[in-house]
This record gives C-alpha cells, structure tokens and sequence, in this order.
C-alpha cells in the first residue's frame, strides 16, 4: 500500500495524527465487530472517543520533562547556603519570570496556585513548541521505521513505515491547544464561583450591560464573550504553530524540486525560517501564559454593576 | 484536524501536571529562593551594621587618641611647670644661701676689723701713754688720765 510519494502526500502525512480509537462495525454478515484501533483508515468510524496518540505521546513525555527538569534541577542544592548553578540557575530564572508576570497582571489577589499554573503552561507549551525545531521529516521517518520494524507484521495496518503516521508537534493539534484551554477556561469558572460566590457570577454574565430588563441579550453577549476566551487562547497557540510547521513543510517541499539552487535557497529558508520561528516559539508560550494568568485575575476581581 | 477525545485527555493531562508543580515542584523551589533572598538581604544588613560600628569605632578611637593626646599635654606642661618651678626653687635658694653666705662673710670681717681697731687703738693708746710715762715721767699716770685717754681713743 506504499503510496507514490507525491507533494500531496507528503503533506498529508505530516498533518495526520496517529489516532486511536475504538470502531464498531456492522459487517455485512450482520456480526457486530467491536475493537480498538489505530489504522489510519478507520479514523472516520472512530467518532469523538479517539485520540491523537502522538499529540499525548509528545504532551505528556515533555510535561514529564518539564516535571523532571524542575525537580532534579532544584534537588542538588535546596539549602540556601550554596550559590545556584547551572540548571537551578535557569529553574529560577523561570520562576522569577512567572513571580513577575502573575505579580504585575495579578497584584495584590492571594492564590497560590496561579503562579505554578503559569510556570507550567510556559515550560510546557515553550517545550512543545520547540519540537517545532526538530527538521521536519526526522521524528516521522524514524518513528515509521521503528513501528515498521517492530509491528510491521503483527499489525495488519502498518503496510510500510509510511503507513505510520506520527505528527510531532503537539501545539499544532488544536485539540492540544484547545484542551489546554478548556482546562483554563474550567479554572476560571471554579474560581469565578469560589471567589465571586455564584450569584455574583450569573449577575455578571446577565446583568450587563444592558441592565436587568434585557438578561437573555445580556446573557447572549456576556456568553459569547465569556466563550470567545478560551477558544481564542486556543485557537491563536494552534493557529501560529500550525502555519509555522506549515512553512516548514513547504520549505522542505523545495527539496522535490531535485535542483541544486533550489535545494541551497531551502536549506537557507529553513535556516531563516528557524531563528524567525524562535521568537514564535517562545512569544506563544509567554502570550498564552500571560493570558492564562490574566483570565484567571479575572475570575478573581469582583466588580460592581 | 479533528475534534476529538484527545482534546479532554490534553485538559486531563494539563490539570495532573499543574497539580503536581503545584504541589511538589514549585513551593519547594519558591521556598529556597526566597530563604536565599533573606539570607542574602540579612548579610548586605549585617555588613552595613558591621560598616557602621566600624566607623563608630574609628570615631571611638579617634577621641580616645585625642583624649590621650591631650592628657598627655597636659602632663608634659604640668612636668614642665613643676621641673621650672624646681629650678627656680633651688637656684632662690641658692642664692638665699649665697647672700647669707655673703652677710656672715662681711660681718665676720667688720668684727674681725673692729676688733683688729680695738686691739690697735689699745695698743696705741698703751704706746701714747707709755710713750708719755717714759716723756714725763710719773706726771702721767694711766690711772689718772683714764677719761682723757679714753677720750682720745674715741677721736682716733
């Protein structure tokens, strides 16, 4: 089933996730056929229960990172009496950063779980992101030739190791980028209704701000708006790192061209394209924290109306 | 591109790693930084005190010199004083001694020369009368011109 390697293609397979998920099947027969699978052409009968194993896969491997970076960076000396190296040096210089960040967007508001939440989106999304960097076809290709190695004959999908999709960068899946923002957006709720109480929360979703004669305009508005936030924060992560690979992609794509100045002009795009997409890497991380911290600030002001 | 599970397993995720910073990786991290940051702010503290006695030390000592300085002056000048006041005691009493000395030299020579004219005028005057015995014979008699001679003596 190795399809002919076309600039079509090759796109394509870098933008499909290795998806799980379970199949029910009504086979002709009438024997209903119910099973767990990870064969790309079953993706549309899996519904919503499936997942984007490599997304996780990358997701929770670089939480794990950042985790572990952290702990042992910070394990070495945690008396006081030694001067910090190397990395605890960079673990403060984290932390420092995000004491900043939630000190300036949070000010006086007391919660201890703000600044490890913000500490943790930035690590994790700048470590996620930056998978970014790593050339475009090295992950996929070696990945497809390790599962074409070990699964290639017990795994009836796995046909070659084209067969094997394995996207890397975890941002450029929205369901990433999303989830991480539903967690956010879930935060901001409880804390809106822990800190403001409940009433205070619906009066703000549909008392403004048109006044209490027209709640179900008010609340329409306040709705959208409250919506628009986390699928925004969202949306923006996915939408820079996904044109970023996208470019990535397509620069690499110059190589199919088989010319030798073509060939030089993308091996220097990829160089320019690289240092450029540095700054995106780390801007996203930083603005979909500061984000974060400023919708929960949110959640903590209570507002008169 | 589709919306799927992976986006609830994501938040699922997200939720167990913030959970875990904030409970094990941060407070530590935090907690050693700011013990650190005291510490550091109690020593900067502590070398400003130890600046600040040191100069009040140097202020201390620098009195403590002047002090000395002055007693030390004052000592000299007191020695000074009572070294001239010993000079002039005894070169006074020097020359107490010497004008003493002086005095009994001069009246032991005016006595010894009254005396000297006491003996001559005596012996004169025995000469005169012996003299004048031997001219005119017993006429004169020391016995009877006693005033006379002793009249003259007085004149001479």
């Amino acid at each position: 089933m190795a399809k002919e390697l076309t600039t079509e293609s090759y796109i394509d397979h870098h933008l499909t996730n290795l998806t799980c998920g379970h199949v029910g099947m009504d086979e002709s027969a009438g024997i209903y056929k119910s099973f767990w699978t990870c064969d790309p052409y079953m993706v549309d009968k899996m519904g919503f229960w499936a997942f984007h194993v490599d997304s996780l896969f990358w997701s929770v491997l670089l939480g794990g990172l950042f985790i572990f970076l952290f702990k042992k960076g910070m394990s070495k000396s945690t008396d006081s009496n030694t001067a910090p190296t190397g990395m605890q040096n960079f673990v403060e210089m984290c932390i420092e950063f995000v004491e900043d960040n939630v000190q300036s967007l949070f000010g006086s508001v007391k919660n201890t779980l703000i600044a490890p939440l913000a500490l943790t989106v930035f690590v994790w999304i700048l470590l996620m992101n930056l998978m970014d960097l790593v050339p475009v076809d090295f992950l996929p290709v070696l990945a497809g030739h390790i599962a074409y190695a070990v699964a290639g004959g017990s795994v009836d999908w796995i046909t070659s190791p084209e067969s094997f999709y394995f996207k890397v960068v975890p941002t450029t899946d929205p369901n990433i980028t999303l989830g991480m923002a539903f967690a956010v957006f879930v935060l901001t709720i409880y804390y809106s209704i822990t800190v403001k109480g409940l009433k205070n929360f619906v009066a703000e979703l549909t008392l403004h701000p048109f006044g209490k004669w027209l709640i179900p305009v008010n609340f329409v508005l306040e709705m959208v708006n409250f919506i628009a936030k986390p699928i925004s924060l969202g949306l923006r992560l996915f939408g820079n790192l996904y044109a970023g690979e996208m470019i990535f992609i397509l620069i690499a794509l110059m190589l199919f061209f088989s010319s030798i100045p073509i060939g030089v002009l993308g091996f220097g795009l990829h160089l320019v394209w690289a240092l450029f997409h540095i700054l995106i890497v780390a801007l996203q991380a930083f603005i979909f924290m500061a984000l974060t911290i400023a919708y929960l600030a949110m959640a903590h002001e209570t507002e008169e109306h | 591109m589709n919306i799927n599970a992976t986006l609830l397993a994501q938040a699922v995720v997200m939720i167990v790693f913030v959970a875990i910073c904030w409970r094990y990786v941060y407070p530590p991290i935090l907690a050693t930084m700011q013990e650190r940051e005291k510490k550091i702010s109690d020593g900067l503290e502590a070398a400003k005190k130890a600046d600040d006695s040191l100069e009040e030390a140097k202020l201390a000592f620098d009195k403590e010199l002047d002090k000395a300085k002055a007693d030390a002056a004052e000592i000299l000048e007191k020695a000074n004083n009572r070294a001239s006041q010993i000079v002039n005691d005894a070169s006074s009493k020097a020359e107490a001694e010497a004008e003493k000395i002086l005095t009994a030299a001069a009246t032991n020579i005016e006595n010894e020369t009254n005396k000297a004219k006491e003996e001559l005028r005596q012996q004169m005057s025995d000469i005169i009368i012996e003299t004048t015995q031997k001219i005119l014979g017993d006429e004169v008699s020391k016995e009877k011109h006693e005033a006379i001679l002793k009249k003259a003596a007085e004149e001479l």
